[in-house]
């Protein structure tokens, strides 16, 4: 188990992380979600050693290994841009980790390179050994960097933007091969990414982080339907924003009370924050949101509606069944939320 | 394409221009100075280049060469890998300082020793009571000679360490590799032709310095001339012969040092190219 305490780190003037806790189980999967400059690279690079915290504490399985660099941690990390080194072979990379041993504790040549070909194969680059990284593709490289960060056979294993470099369809293979590989070597594995579909697709947990502090810890599943502030729900898969004041714990917008399933929150201005899906047609009821309807587009198996409501800035995004037929431009439409979630307006990023 | 066929006479019209230009300033010259060196026959060539004088000058002058340059590596990489790799205050101090041979007249290089060593200098009474010789001496040349050449390897190097940053080296030693396994096996092959690009042209500067050597060699003969100062010591004696026979040496080593340049710029675009994305 890989525990953080209290880590806090500062470049210059810039609070990179702030107060950060957290516990890591052993053989997780976990994802360190959040914009660009969030602190998650940071994080990341402080767990591994190749950064040190100005305070707080790392420890793996209870001991203290703040003060440890990053040889002596047994990580495996992967680079964003994977940092092969160009010189060497495909193989003398996998090897690279085994052949700088000291020798006492390095295998025998024709171990290392049995075990780097073993490698190659648990990659699927079986028999591309004797090429340089400069004639594989990314997703190739990528898999060389896996495979080298293994060898060393780390504990834990640490992604940093792993599939950022690729492109969509190489990305979404090598999402589920990577998931697949977390499972059979049951390692524990980190890794940082700004994209909360490939986090919340992977990770057992999702950590979202937000100018150097943790927002959210908790299972993708929980991060999407309970975010816990409203920086989460915005963060982390579409959301729609209306304004909003809560009276005797019910939310109403502009004095007509919406009639929604919601968390009962304290009285004063929020924000009532709903998925594009968690919304019904109704007539011109009370509880109904009046909307009109500025465009209507297919998206997979919905339409996805744009609508307008009056006193909000931002369009509506609404996801209607495309077994029925799509309301026009122009029309004008009641909406029922379902499902809502309310955030008061001072936690508001 | 279109507007390099779209207009024929501009490109051959420049390219003459050009041509001309280096025949007239360059291969001229340098074919004066071989067909004077030969003029009196192979034999007067041989003896010219073989005199003991002249042996002398070449004899001090690799040796200074084969002192500063190996120095100039070491200084250049160290700088170079501070400044690419690290951030620290007074960096673009260090970035200037280095560059300050190039934009400082060798003279004034030369002069900045005199003044501190020289038996006038700040250093010279107590240079002068343990009886210690720097300048008129080979210390002093060899000093000269490192600041001129000092940017070259380090100039070299900036850049390109710069652009790589340090994801390979913090990739050897996630995998346990040590500071020296780091250096000798991902860090000096990432650089080893951008270094040997460098390493040439401070060599063929370090063994041509003429005006830093000239103020603190005192020119004596057979003992503080260089190669470029003996030189300059036979054309003053009007002993042509044996001047452009002395010479004709320094321009072959030019030009090998061309040769051998072009060949490492071949290789280092190939890799550059080669291992990009």
């Amino acid at each position: 188990m890989i525990g953080i305490d209290n880590i806090s780190k500062r470049f210059g003037s810039y609070a990179a992380l702030n107060d950060i806790s957290l516990d890591v189980r052993s053989g997780e999967f976990l994802a360190l979600l959040g914009p660009s400059g969030s602190g998650k690279t940071t994080l990341l690079r402080i767990i591994a050693g190749l950064e040190f915290p100005d305070e707080g504490q790392v420890s793996f399985n209870g001991e203290d290994v703040t003060g440890l660099k990053v040889a002596d941690r047994k990580v495996g990390f992967v680079f964003q841009h994977y940092a092969l080194f160009k010189h060497m072979t495909v193989a003398q990379n996998v090897a690279f980790g085994l052949s700088v041993r000291s020798r006492r504790q390095r295998p025998p040549k024709a171990q290392i390179r049995a075990r780097a070909e073993e490698l190659l194969q648990l990659v699927q680059l079986g028999g591309l050994g004797g090429r340089y990284p400069a004639q594989l593709s990314g997703g190739q490289r990528q898999r060389v960097a896996l495979a080298r960060a293994l060898a060393v056979e780390p504990q834990l294993l640490l992604l940093d933007e792993p599939f950022g470099a690729l492109d969509a369809k190489v990305r979404k293979d090598l999402r589920r091969w990577l998931r697949h590989l977390h499972g059979q070597m049951g390692l524990t594995t980190i890794f940082v990414t700004h994209d909360q579909e490939e986090a919340l697709e992977l990770a057992d947990r999702v950590v979202v982080m937000d100018h150097g502090v943790i927002e959210q810890v908790g299972t993708p599943e929980e991060i999407y339907m309970k975010p816990s502030s409203g920086f989460v729900s915005d963060f982390v898969g579409e959301t729609n924003s209306l304004p909003v004041s809560v009276v005797a714990g019910r939310p109403q917008f502009f004095d007509r009370a919406i009639d929604v399933e919601v968390a009962p929150a304290g009285d004063g201005p929020a924000r009532l924050d709903f998925r594009p899906h968690d919304v019904s047609v109704c007539g011109e009821g009370a509880g109904c949101l009046p909307v009109l309807v500025t465009g209507v587009y297919r998206r997979g198996g919905d339409w996805r509606i744009e609508g307008e409501v009056a006193g909000v800035d931002k369009p509506l995004e609404i996801d209607m069944s495309a077994a029925s037929s799509p309301p026009q431009i122009g029309q004008r439409l009641g909406l029922r939320i379902n499902r809502g979630m309310l955030f008061a307006e001072g936690v508001q990023q | 394409m279109h507007r390099e066929n779209s207009r024929p006479a501009a490109r051959y019209g420049l390219i003459a221009v050009a041509v001309l230009f280096l025949a007239l300033f360059l291969v001229l010259p340098l074919a004066a100075v071989f067909g004077e060196a030969l003029s009196k026959g192979a034999t007067a060539f041989g003896s010219a280049v073989t005199e003991p004088d002249a042996l002398a000058a070449i004899r001090l002058t690799l040796l200074v060469a084969g002192i500063s340059v190996p120095l100039n590596i070491v200084f250049g990489i160290a700088a170079a890998w501070a400044i690419a790799k690290f951030d620290f205050p007074g960096k673009s101090l260090l970035i200037s300082f280095i560059d300050l041979p190039f934009s400082v007249s060798p003279v004034v290089a030369g002069l900045i020793y005199v003044l501190l060593f020289g038996a006038q200098g700040w250093l010279g009474p107590w240079l002068r009571a343990h009886d210690i010789e720097i300048i008129f001496a080979v210390p002093g040349i060899l000093l000269a000679t490192i600041f001129v050449t000092f940017p070259f390897v380090a100039r070299e190097l900036i850049p390109l360490m710069s652009e790589q940053g340090r994801d390979d080296e913090e990739a050897s030693l996630s995998l346990g590799a040590s500071g020296f396994q780091t250096f000798w096996r991902v860090t000096l092959p990432n650089i080893r032709w951008g270094l040997l690009y460098g390493v040439l042209l401070c060599n063929a500067r370090a063994m041509g310095e003429f005006g830093a050597v000239s103020v603190v060699s005192g020119h004596l003969r057979g003992i503080t001339n260089t190669m470029p100062l003996h030189v300059e010591i036979l054309y003053n004696e009007y002993n042509f012969v044996a001047a452009f026979a002395v010479a004709s040496l320094l321009a072959l080593l030019a030009l090998v040092t061309l040769v051998l340049k072009s060949i490492v710029e071949w290789r280092f675009d190939y890799h550059r190219g080669g291992a990009g994305h």
